[in-house]
């Protein structure tokens, strides 16, 4: 229902601009940087040409289009809007000084709703930086492309609440080679909510996982249904801020007094197979380790490293409760440690956290990786790529690639490291292998993905 | 609702709560038919902290002290007094159900006390839930070692999963008529789970 939405035939920019600082401008600008390939008409009364886009000056001069962006303040959306929504299928107005506002903005977007409603219109927003799909290249954000960095096509859709907050974390994401399918700010959400969406990204193959930033729930009963439904099929998470204040007489009792913050919000995420996230590091690492990694059926863990104290940090991550995540180290079978020891790295510890030392080289990791895909009291694999020792080189991207798609058991990876780690982050990001660039962070990834675990276990019962 | 109907209520619904009777006169003090040691309540919807405005009388061992008892508070409070037989021992729970603004209804669990008030730790669910949920919420808060046999005390954890799976279907069957809820404490035992005080809000009509 949302497919001319995000891969829409044709565009129109209600508001275009021949000033480079207006959004109106560089929605244009956008458009044509990112290879939009359908057809775009821009609508400003002066007429002329914008970037090499034939300006219309009037509305009624175009054609019907899937999708108009309307980069007007909001006064005048309201005024061109009926025209606008006879001719279009969606239409993201990007002005706010609406219903944030208060009563009266509240009511000039009603006003939009119903209209929209008249001629069979959806509206994303209006106060909203729209849509971003960098697959289609259609793209309503207002950002300075010389500061900053759009993501390229990925497999998470993005629904966020604040478009800020949305474009920040891609921005600062797409430096580590990270995508989305799909990113879309629900502003004032009069129209589209964030249940529809999360309903159709769940039905959307290009989507692995959904992750979604959320203030306050449109409704939160029928979130918990179609969130349910779709964590049966992929992952979801949710960055949920805010506080909600609770009046009223309930608020005498305890209960009441006690479920004034947003407990009853992180109770129904365990209901529904959320994954809950508290900053937008989170949001987006769990997503890539629903969507690139394989649930764990158990909490045993194996880690490989080539540094001593990464893995006596790491260790007290894994099984700490605080400032750790509760997993267990795995207890290595006889049988695969005596081969560790024997076969592959004998200058190695071959005790769980498995240190490689510095002498070890990308077969060496071959080996113990296929060792330890074969031992039954390993639940998953958590390997460290560091790249800083002479005898590893780029090939061990490709074996720890190669295990991650071939290997029975769920494999994390953690880079850590300046430039050359980046690049090797970005190899693996590639491949679709949940790699992190500290040591915590992979961690709490093992975590997700044990939780996913758990949360499939419940569905199948 | 006053605190006696809300736990006839409860008792319609299989949940256990002491047992009690309602004294309007003095002279129905003889009459009382419950085992010895007893508690006076104040019984009013308005006053929802008793303790707290001495509307609460322990430990009555007889029925001089319970006749005693029902003047005290009942020329205090004019209100008529609700006689309930004691119960002691166990783990102090906590249960209670309110209504989110997003979510709808929602049960909430934890330990009484000072685990309540001091360090907050309860767990809550949005309604119904499954006897899954009910399990979860178990483990869900910090102080769950207490649930498992803690220094010689027994808890009967079925117990509790079962009276919050037969709160969930309380609040389903009465939902738009229940503001919130307060079951505080509910004393879980070796045995049993029983509702020692409870406190509901009606819903107001618009």
């Amino acid at each position: 229902m949302f497919s001319k939405l995000f891969n829409p035939d044709s565009i129109a920019v209600i508001g275009a601009s021949h000033d480079p600082r207006k959004i109106g401008y560089v929605v244009l600008k956008n458009l044509a940087s990112h290879n939009y390939r359908g057809s775009v008409y821009p609508v400003n009364p002066k007429g002329g040409e914008i970037l090499g886009y034939k300006v219309y000056k009037d509305v009624s001069e175009i054609p019907d289009v899937d999708l108009s962006v309307i980069t007007l303040p909001a006064g005048l959306t309201v005024k061109v809007f009926e025209d606008v929504a006879k001719k279009s299928k969606f239409i993201i107005p990007i002005a706010g000084g609406f219903g944030e506002l208060g009563p009266e903005g509240k009511k000039m977007e009603q006003k939009l709703l119903e209209i929209a409603q008249k001629y069979g219109a959806r509206i994303v927003g209006p106060n909203t930086v729209g849509i971003l799909i960098p697959s289609t290249g259609v793209n309503t954000a207002l950002i300075v492309p010389e500061r900053s960095r759009f993501p390229e096509d990925g497999v998470l859709s993005f629904i966020t609440q604040s478009g800020a907050l949305g474009l920040l974390t891609m921005d600062s994401f797409a430096m580590y080679g990270v995508g989305v399918h799909a990113f879309v700010n629900l502003g004032n959400r009069v129209d589209v909510n964030e249940n529809e969406l999360l309903r159709y990204f769940g039905e959307d193959p290009d989507t692995k996982a959904v992750v979604l930033y959320i203030e306050s729930f449109r409704n939160g009963r029928e979130f918990m249904e179609i969130a349910k439904e779709v964590s049966k099929k992929k992952g979801v998470v949710v960055l949920k801020a805010g506080r909600t204040s609770r009046g009223g007489k309930a608020a005498s009792l305890h209960t009441g007094a006690l479920g004034g913050n947003d407990a009853v919000a992180d109770g129904a995420f365990k209901q529904c197979g959320v994954i809950r996230a508290y900053n937008e590091i989170e949001l987006m690492d769990y997503g890539r380790a629903l969507a690139y990694g394989k649930p764990l059926n158990g909490k045993r863990i194996a880690v490989v490293t080539s540094a001593g104290g990464v893995g006596v940090v790491t260790t007290d991550y894994i099984e700490s409760n605080v400032h750790g995540v509760g997993l267990k180290m795995a207890e290595l079978s006889e049988e695969i440690k005596r081969k560790i020891k024997e076969e592959i790295v004998p200058f190695a510890s071959a005790e769980n956290p498995v240190d490689m030392t510095a002498q070890a080289s990308d077969d060496d990791y071959d080996e113990v990786l296929r060792a330890l895909n074969e031992d039954p009291n390993v639940d998953a694999i958590l390997v460290y790529a560091l790249f800083q020792t002479p005898l590893i080189s780029e090939k061990l991207v490709d074996i720890i690639v190669k295990w991650h798609k071939d290997g029975d058991k769920p494999i994390v990876v953690g880079t850590i490291g300046s430039e050359f780690a980046l690049n090797m982050f970005r190899k693996f990001e590639k491949n679709a292998v949940p790699v992190y660039p500290t040591i915590e962070r992979a961690v709490k990834a093992l975590r997700v993905l044990y939780d996913r675990g758990r949360i499939l276990r419940r569905w199948n019962e | 609702m006053n605190e006696y109907e809300t736990k006839m209520l409860l008792r319609r619904y299989g949940i256990k709560v002491p047992e009690g009777r309602v004294v309007e006169k003095l002279e129905d003090v003889e009459s009382l038919n419950l085992k010895y040691p007893l508690v006076a309540k104040v019984l009013s919807e308005k006053i929802l902290h008793k303790s707290d405005v001495g509307g609460v009388i322990l430990n009555i061992q007889n029925k001089d002290e319970a006749k005693n008892a029902f003047l005290k508070i009942h020329e205090k409070f004019s209100t008529p007094v609700l006689f309930e037989e004691m119960a002691g021992g166990g783990v102090e729970l906590i249960i209670g159900v309110l209504r989110d603004p997003s979510f709808g209804p929602a049960i909430m669990f934890g330990l009484g006390g000072i685990f309540t008030e001091v360090y907050r730790d309860v767990t809550f669910r949005v309604l119904p839930i499954t006897e899954a949920d009910a399990w979860d919420m178990l483990e869900d808060i910090r102080g769950s070692k207490i649930l498992k046999g803690y220094r010689g005390v027994k808890v009967n954890r079925e117990a509790i999963v079962d009276t919050l799976l037969k709160i969930s279907r309380l609040v389903m069957d009465n939902g738009d008529k229940i503001e919130g809820m307060d079951l505080n404490p509910v004393l879980a035992g070796e045995n049993d789970c029983i509702v020692l005080d409870a406190k509901l809000i009606e819903a107001s009509r618009q």
